[in-house]
């Protein structure tokens, strides 16, 4: 099986567990329910996963699967240096923040989803790996050949033109040598 | 190149036609649904409780149904096999449509999170509804036990985390990095199919058995005298007729309230059971013994392997299910009147390392490669075409790996040559990276020599040659690539064709 990069799973999950907090947040405030305080945070910390867990990490060994337009969401959550590159801390972060969705029922779901998503990050700091951003890379500079900028001294290997016709009547005459021995 | 009508339709036409058909039911039995609980009169009260919640939770419910049962079908590889060999679908746009099965699973299943988001949102306002509207009148209609008792629904529950778990490991990225991880947790299909057995069985939502006897809205019969002295006094006709209308409106009878019976289970038993049976049946058939006949090592860390299997007839395109990235070519070696067939292994994963050094100690460990597409039927499509002309193009990073089938390619090459039938096969063999001068040096490689290209094929162009050539014809696109390069040939099969050649694009992935 190989190395498993639960990260790449935990991601999933968390931004999937991170719009069924906002959705369940956005019907208890909307619906007025009874706890609507809990909900309302609800959308906010679903926002904020969202936007956290949008940007993929690149992978250990493979392509990366880049989502559309992460490139600036990949600049903002680098920005915060190693509290969004170890994962622990990520999982702590996550843990903390479902707590209050088990509160009400609308959020509820996005508390479980979210919990299992922590797990899942846990697991993946456990096996040592971290968020690594993913950046276009630069393109390498064209290195001009050495041979370019200094074209060669002597003509090529061949004798002249009339001697090179193709004389079908003398072949024998009409092979040569190369004076000068020619590289493979 | 704009694109052109006719090979659109040969191309995108059925699949299109199966998604407007599946949009259309579902919207149907969307709207049927929610019409009949709105104004269902077996619903009223109920509805008067509820409300809206009660229409979309219902409507959605049932469009969940459909789409639970719709997504298990093409999963049922070998009758799908059967049915792809039979006469009965011996058209190839039906064989065509029958390849994209998988499609169309991802397509339910997609559906189906969708509606489920739907059906808890409505579900989480009814919670509300039986909570603050607990009906004094109907107490049988109510859920809750007093005013302000939340609902309990752990099966639900149960369920969102269940589909939360599938669907997050289904991504393409999860897909190919850990295949493993995806494989494990679909098979959660199972407790999921289970939990909502026992999901529609609580009877929550309750509709009105006598509504003959109980027209919703009359009065109950011990109301009647009162309301008879607050009728304004009219002319004779007019009382005539409010005294008729009041005999209508008394109750004969107290409502009497009945849970529905399941109908999950009609929609959902028959494929599941079908689906359950279908895996006995390719595990009991997998367990079936097979003998290693010869083991070759290729360059690239490729190994071949030639094996036996009673009763079974392999067919080219054919892919093993147990093996990770193995690609069957079949070609048949009568010793002692048994065909063997062949595989070809990449060695890039802990289980394909396990079995090289079973089979040839000496080889490495490599990286990873997931597992493939259990695709059980051979891909061989191409016997539908009355074959004329068959164009090889293969496109290989390193130059070792044209070797993996040197042999097989120009033994080909030569039985046809000494067919007379030379134009039959085109070989083209591209190298994408050309770092220094390479070439298949071995003498008896001669044709595939001549046949390099360094570079990567320009296939508009390629296409433009094909299409000279074979005007007015049918080319067949067969295609196995990464995402990109298919998404290429794809949009190059539909394009506009100058010489009215048609190609049709078929397409093989492994993730």
């Amino acid at each position: 099986m190989g190395k498993i990069e639960w990260a790449m799973w935990a991601n999933e999950q968390a931004l999937a567990a991170g719009f069924i907090y906002l959705t369940g947040g956005i019907v208890g405030v909307a619906g007025q329910f009874s706890g609507w305080k809990f909900a309302a945070f609800g959308i906010a910390a679903g926002v904020f996963v969202c936007l956290l867990e949008y940007p993929r990490s690149k992978r250990i060994k493979g392509t990366n699967f880049e989502r559309t337009g992460q490139y600036c969401f990949t600049v903002c959550v680098k920005a915060f240096g190693p509290l969004t590159r170890n994962y622990y801390v990520r999982a702590f972060l996550h843990a903390v923040l479902c707590i209050p969705g088990g509160f009400m029922l609308a959020t509820v779901l996005g508390c479980v989803c979210l919990g299992i998503a922590s797990l899942i990050y846990l697991s993946a700091a456990i096996h040592g790996e971290h968020w690594e951003p993913i950046l276009p890379e630069a393109e390498p500079t064209k290195h001009v050949s050495q041979s370019i900028k200094q074209p060669p001294q002597n003509p090529p290997p061949r004798p002249p033109a009339d001697m090179r016709r193709k004389r079908l009547d003398d072949l024998e005459a009409a092979a040569y040598v190369n004076p000068i021995p020619v590289r493979e | 190149m704009g694109l052109s009508l006719r090979s659109w339709i040969a191309n995108e036409g059925g699949k299109h036609c199966i998604l407007i058909t599946w949009l259309s039911v579902s919207a149907w039995i969307f709207w049927r649904t929610f019409i009949l609980y709105c104004s269902g009169a077996e619903y009223h009260y109920l509805h008067k409780m509820l409300g809206l919640g009660l229409c979309i939770s219902r409507a959605s419910a049932t469009v969940l149904n459909l789409n639970c049962s719709l997504v298990l079908l093409p999963m049922c590889r070998s009758i799908l096999t059967v049915l792809r060999g039979t006469r009965q679908v011996s058209s190839k746009k039906a064989r065509r449509l029958l390849d994209k099965s998988k499609t169309f699973h991802v397509t339910c299943g997609v559906a189906i999170c969708v509606f489920s988001v739907v059906h808890v949102g409505a579900h989480l306002v009814n919670v509300v509804s039986f909570s603050v509207r607990y009906s004094d009148e109907f107490p049988a209609l109510n859920v809750a036990h007093y005013r302000g008792q939340s609902v309990p629904g752990i099966t639900g529950v149960l369920l969102v985390l269940v589909l939360f778990l599938m669907f997050t490991a289904s991504s393409h990225s999860v897909r190919v990095g850990n295949y493993e991880i995806f494989w494990y947790t679909h098979n959660l299909f199972i407790l999921f199919y289970v939990v909502l057995l026992m999901h529609v069985v609580g009877g929550a939502l309750k509709y009105q058995t006598n509504v003959d006897a109980h027209p919703p809205g009359c009065i109950p019969a011990n109301q009647t005298r009162a309301h008879s002295d607050t009728w304004p006094n009219q002319e004779v006709d007019g009382e005539l007729v409010a005294e008729s209308r009041e005999m209508s409106l008394v109750c004969k009878e107290d409502a009497h309230f009945q849970p529905h019976f399941p109908q999950t289970w009609l929609w959902v038993l028959g494929p599941l059971c079908l689906y359950c049976g279908e895996r006995l049946y390719r595990y009991i058939r997998c367990n079936a013994s097979v003998t290693i006949v010869s083991v070759v090592r290729h360059p690239c860390d490729v190994i071949e392997v030639r094996m036996l299997k009673n009763s079974f007839k392999a067919r080219p395109g054919q892919v093993s299910p147990t093996l990770s990235s193995a690609v069957m070519n079949s070609s048949s070696c009568p010793t002692e009147n048994k065909e063997t067939f062949g595989i070809h292994v990449r060695v890039v994963g802990d289980w394909t390392a396990c079995f090289s050094e079973l089979l040839l100690p000496d080889l490495e460990h490599s990286e990873i490669l997931p597992m493939t597409n259990q695709r059980r039927y051979p891909n061989d499509e191409w016997r539908r075409y009355k074959l004329q002309r068959l164009y090889f193009v293969w496109v290989c990073r390193e130059l070792n790996s044209f070797y993996w089938f040197a042999e097989l390619l120009c033994g080909l090459h030569r039985k046809l040559w000494e067919q007379n039938r030379p134009d039959y096969l085109n070989i083209r063999l591209y190298l994408t990276t050309a770092q220094e001068l390479q070439n298949l040096t071995d003498e008896k490689y001669r044709p595939l020599h001549s046949r390099l290209l360094i570079g990567r094929p320009k296939l508009k162009l390629l296409f433009e040659e094909i299409g000279r050539s074979n005007q007015h014809k049918k080319v067949g696109v067969f295609c196995c690539a990464p995402k990109g390069v298919s998404r290429e040939l794809h949009k190059l099969c539909n394009s506009f064709s100058a010489s009215g050649t048609v190609f049709e694009y078929n397409k093989e992935s492994f993730s």
